[in-house]
């Protein structure tokens, strides 16, 4: 009988403690509030101080992007992917390491590489893109990376490339080379070597 | 403006009076009707402002360019509403179609009969009767019909659990209410909802109003068992097991869309009305004001009557999001053995009371 | 009646298709049926590199991805006898135990958010999402990290890490206390769990439950202290076991109760670590090809559900030949049928809730 009466009080007292605090958060709701406001207000990026000087320290995942004239097409990138999201084709250049203009191939890279590949393909479909940033860290000329992050003032935070087609997730870095020249540097490949 | 003024009124110029009595009988519908929809619609953005406020966040919310809601998001249950209208109405292939297509009707009815007898101030009140909290409650209880039929027209499981469980608990808690709303009516010794207000006009000892719930310790008591079943009765946490979302997913109205399913909620609404309504006419004094004498005229009148029934439907919400749910048994538990018990003591003592103080 | 609760349903935590037979609202068989989730997750990892597991060992417990991170790349570290430096070490754990925080969190939540509390649920997704921040800080991803790697981390933690992440831990410690008024004490709370779905310790230990479910009834269990990996040995915590204050042992109380309080002691542990904290490089013990020895290891660490194991045979290719992973929430599923038979629609419910089950997991 006791136990019933004590329940009773019990009930009482724990519930209006509940109340009491709803009441406060709902007072203070000018401070405690957490919403932000979407299209108007974006989220902070979190401030992150490395306490060094990296430009290839990248530490934010959200759209992977390719400087295409700095590749050399060494496949390490689509190697590593998990999810074999990167596909890469390559043609042997027939010069190693010389411009050639017609078809905008840069000899070198900006580390001074010298390019012996023709990159004619290089997609990445974003759609199957699992964000594990695996294909950055092999990448010996740095040029596969996350947009954004602490050493990007070239590359703006992209979390929201939305689409209406899926199609359109697939970006397409290489160079646009036409059949013919393509067809011309295979045919220049498969030309016997004069012996010097 | 009861239904009878209005019809003296039309007869004046109308010299039919079965006319007369079918267009007042419809103006005043459509004005209840206009009432209720206006009450979901400001109930439903309170609710949604209300609980994001309790949960640090800040609900419907339209600024800048667009398609927002307003400012604020005022215009996010019109929004709402148009969305509800312009949807499909689905009907299951096996669901009984006739009872599934009334089942809304007759939830909505009741609710709607409900909030005829009650008396917005002085004069505001459609309809009159001597014996109003009688009706009020009767039509009340008459809303489980519509429950039980929608939960079982919609061949559904789901929909059979919330019928049943909904049944179980709306009968059971018709007791205690009634039986602490007897505490009131034996006070003032009438059935009739204006003549109540009207005993609880002046002071006790000139501070407290002389509402029913300040009477004596027994009232206050009853007040609150009162309430509670009322919470009960319009099926809202921690007593909302008939439509507990995690357990029978929407529970009764798990089969119904677009404006079928707009109509459970019109009527939820105006159950909560009506249940806010009846607690304030029997306990708090209904349109009279808390300062005895002061600021009493019928428009003033309105005005009071309209503040207490908001600060009971903000109660009604604060508890809402703020417990969890009772099991079907435990809801059954403190029924039966805390609120029956407490009832039936606090009409003795009331009655006791009565005795030895008048 | 037989009732089919889910796949798609508010509360089965994913999707979950439990088939129950009911007498009316109570209970006689419950029949769980998996695979909605099945990713072929042990099939697939023998077609991979290592490297590239551990990015699918984060999906299989999306919710502590960090802690499935912890448990591969310790069963890698000991197959291929590596010795990783202290700074690592320290950095592991602590993210481990914020991980274990986060989710704590939602899983104390969403066992709110089945018995109908709805307010404490958002409040601690409030706090779980400052702890995610501290992990976009960190590695760049909130939920899935890829952040241990065998033989070291992917980055270094911020110069400011220390100061945020001692600065979170002060603002969350009295938030506990806020979560216990609203649920823990709350008497609607303390009637739907106490005494409810009761699992004595001999069904969970022949079950093979684990975690705080498996200490919720009183066994003194734990991986980080009884077999102790990486450098839980140096910290000091204490494991909180269930001792039935307000029902019997083993309900679904006692299983709220520890993880409200294992939270605490893991905000003691990171803590801990945050004092000892050594300076250095992260990188000495990165292998430059992770190709195991021939042999085989079963490792198992303490997840916020329980023990997680792999077990890895390599044939000393840069692929595991099979890799194993046993799951602490397929045991805990496993247990629902025997300690809900009797109770209620509602209680399965709050049971299913209090047992923390991720579909992820279970189906991998």
């Amino acid at each position: 009988m006791l136990k019933y009466f004590t329940d009773i009080f019990e009930t009482v007292k724990t519930l209006l403690t509940g109340l009491g605090i709803t009441w406060r958060h709902m007072l203070k709701i000018k401070k405690d509030n957490v919403t932000l406001q979407y299209p108007e207000e974006r989220w902070p990026r979190p401030e992150r101080n490395i306490g060094f000087d990296l430009s290839g320290y990248n530490v934010v995942r959200t759209k992977l992007n390719v400087d295409i004239d700095d590749c050399i097409g060494c496949l390490k990138c689509a190697r590593a992917c998990p999810v074999d999201c990167i596909k890469i084709e390559t043609i042997k250049a027939e010069n190693r390491g010389e411009d050639m203009p017609q078809i905008k191939h840069l000899g070198l890279t900006s580390n001074g590489t010298r390019k012996a590949m023709v990159i004619t393909r290089f997609t990445i479909d974003m759609s199957e893109c699992c964000y594990c940033n695996l294909c950055t860290y092999p990448c010996p000329e740095d040029c596969i990376y996350m947009v954004g992050g602490p050493n990007s003032e070239k590359h703006i935070i992209d979390y929201e490339y939305s689409e209406y087609d899926r199609r359109n997730l697939i970006y397409q870095f290489a160079k646009k080379i036409s059949a013919e020249q393509k067809e011309n540097l295979q045919k220049s490949l498969n030309k016997p070597k004069v012996p010097a | 403006m009861t239904i009878d003024l209005l019809m003296d009124n039309i007869s004046g110029f109308l010299k039919v009076p079965a006319l007369a009595f079918i267009l007042a009988g419809l103006i005043c519908g459509i004005t209840l009707f206009l009432v209720i929809a206006l009450n979901a619609l400001i109930a439903v953005y309170a609710e949604r402002k209300v609980s994001a406020f309790m949960q640090d966040r800040v609900g419907p919310m339209g600024q800048g360019v667009g398609l927002h809601a307003g400012k604020w998001g005022v215009l996010q249950t019109i929004a709402d509403a148009i969305k509800l209208l312009s949807k499909e109405d689905t009907i299951p292939a096996l669901a009984d179609r006739k009872l599934f297509i009334i089942a809304p009707f007759v939830i909505f009815i009741t609710a709607f009969l409900g909030l005829a007898a009650v008396p917005f101030n002085q004069h505001i009140q459609i309809i009159d009767i001597n014996i109003g909290i009688f009706y009020i409650l009767a039509v009340g209880s008459m809303g489980i019909v519509g429950l039980v039929m929608a939960g079982w027209a919609s061949n559904n499981k789901w929909s059979l659990y919330g019928a049943m469980r909904s049944a179980a608990q709306i009968i059971s808690y018709e007791i205690p209410a009634g039986l602490s709303i007897i505490s009131a009516v034996m006070l003032a010794g009438t059935l009739n909802l204006q003549e109540i207000i009207h005993f609880q006009a002046g002071t006790i000892w000139g501070i407290f109003p002389n509402w029913i719930i300040f009477n004596n310790p027994f009232s206050f008591l009853a007040f609150f068992v009162f309430f509670i079943s009322g919470i009960a009765e319009t099926n809202r946490t921690p007593f909302d097991i008939p439509e507990a979302e995690s357990e029978l997913v929407a529970g009764f109205h798990t089969e119904y869309s677009g404006m079928r399913w707009a109509f459970f909620f019109l009527s939820e609404y105006a159950n909560v009305l009506v249940v806010s309504a009846l607690t304030v006419i029997c306990f708090l004094g209904g349109w009279q004001s808390p300062f005895s004498g002061w600021l009493n005229s019928p428009a003033w009148g309105l005005f009071w009557f309209l503040s207490k029934v908001i600060i009971l439907v903000f109660l009604m919400m604060w508890i809402r999001w703020t417990f969890p749910r009772l099991r079907v048994d435990q809801l059954m538990y403190v029924c039966w053995k805390v609120f029956i018990p407490l009832a039936l003591l606090n009409i003795f003592g009331v009655g006791l009371w009565s005795l030895i103080a008048g | 009646m037989v009732l089919n609760i889910g796949p798609q349903h508010p509360s089965t935590h994913g999707v979950l298709r439990l088939k129950v037979r009911t007498d009316g609202e109570v209970v006689s068989e419950i029949t769980p049926y998996l695979g909605y989730l099945h990713r072929c997750f042990e099939k697939h990892c023998e077609n991979i590199t290592y490297e590239q597991v551990i990015p699918y060992t984060d999906r299989c417990d999306y919710i502590a991805s960090m802690n499935n991170n912890f448990g591969f790349v310790v069963a890698m570290e000991e197959l291929m006898e590596i010795k990783v430096p202290e700074r690592v070490e320290y950095i592991r754990v602590i993210m481990a135990e914020l991980n274990r925080i986060a989710s704590h969190l939602l899983a104390l939540g969403t066992f709110g958010l089945d018995v109908g509390a709805f307010t404490p649920f958002l409040y601690m997704f409030r706090d779980r999402e400052r702890i995610l921040d501290m992990f976009e800080m960190v590695c760049g991803a909130r939920l899935l990290y890829n952040y241990m790697w065998v033989g070291g981390l992917s980055h270094d933690i911020p110069s400011n890490f220390e100061q945020i992440c001692s600065g979170f831990l002060d603002y969350f410690e009295p938030k506990i206390l806020e979560y216990n008024e609203l649920l823990r004490d709350n008497k609607i709370f303390v009637e739907r769990t106490a005494d409810v779905g009761v699992m004595p310790a001999d069904v969970a230990v022949s079950y093979g439950v684990s975690g705080p479910n498996l200490r919720g009834s009183g066994v003194n269990w734990d991986v980080r202290r009884d077999e102790s990996y990486s450098i839980y040995d140096r910290f000091e915590f204490e494991i909180p076991l269930g001792q039935g204050q307000v029902g019997s042992l083993g309900d679904c109380w006692d299983r709220y109760w520890v993880r409200i309080s294992e939270i605490s002691e893991s905000i003691k542990i990171i803590r801990q670590a945050l004092k000892g904290l050594p300076a250095g490089d992260i990188g000495q013990a990165l292998p430059k090809k992770i190709r195991p020895p021939q042999g085989s290891i079963y490792r198992r660490t303490e997840s916020p559900r329980g023990d997680l194991g792999y077990y890895i045979i390599s044939d000393g290719k840069p692929k595991p030949f099979r890799l194993k992973m046993r799951s602490p929430a397929f045991a805990s599923l496993s247990v629902l049928d025997e300690i809900s038979r009797g109770w209620m629609i509602s209680d399965v419910i709050a049971i299913l809730g209090s047992l923390d089950i991720v579909l992820g997991e279970i189906d991998r």
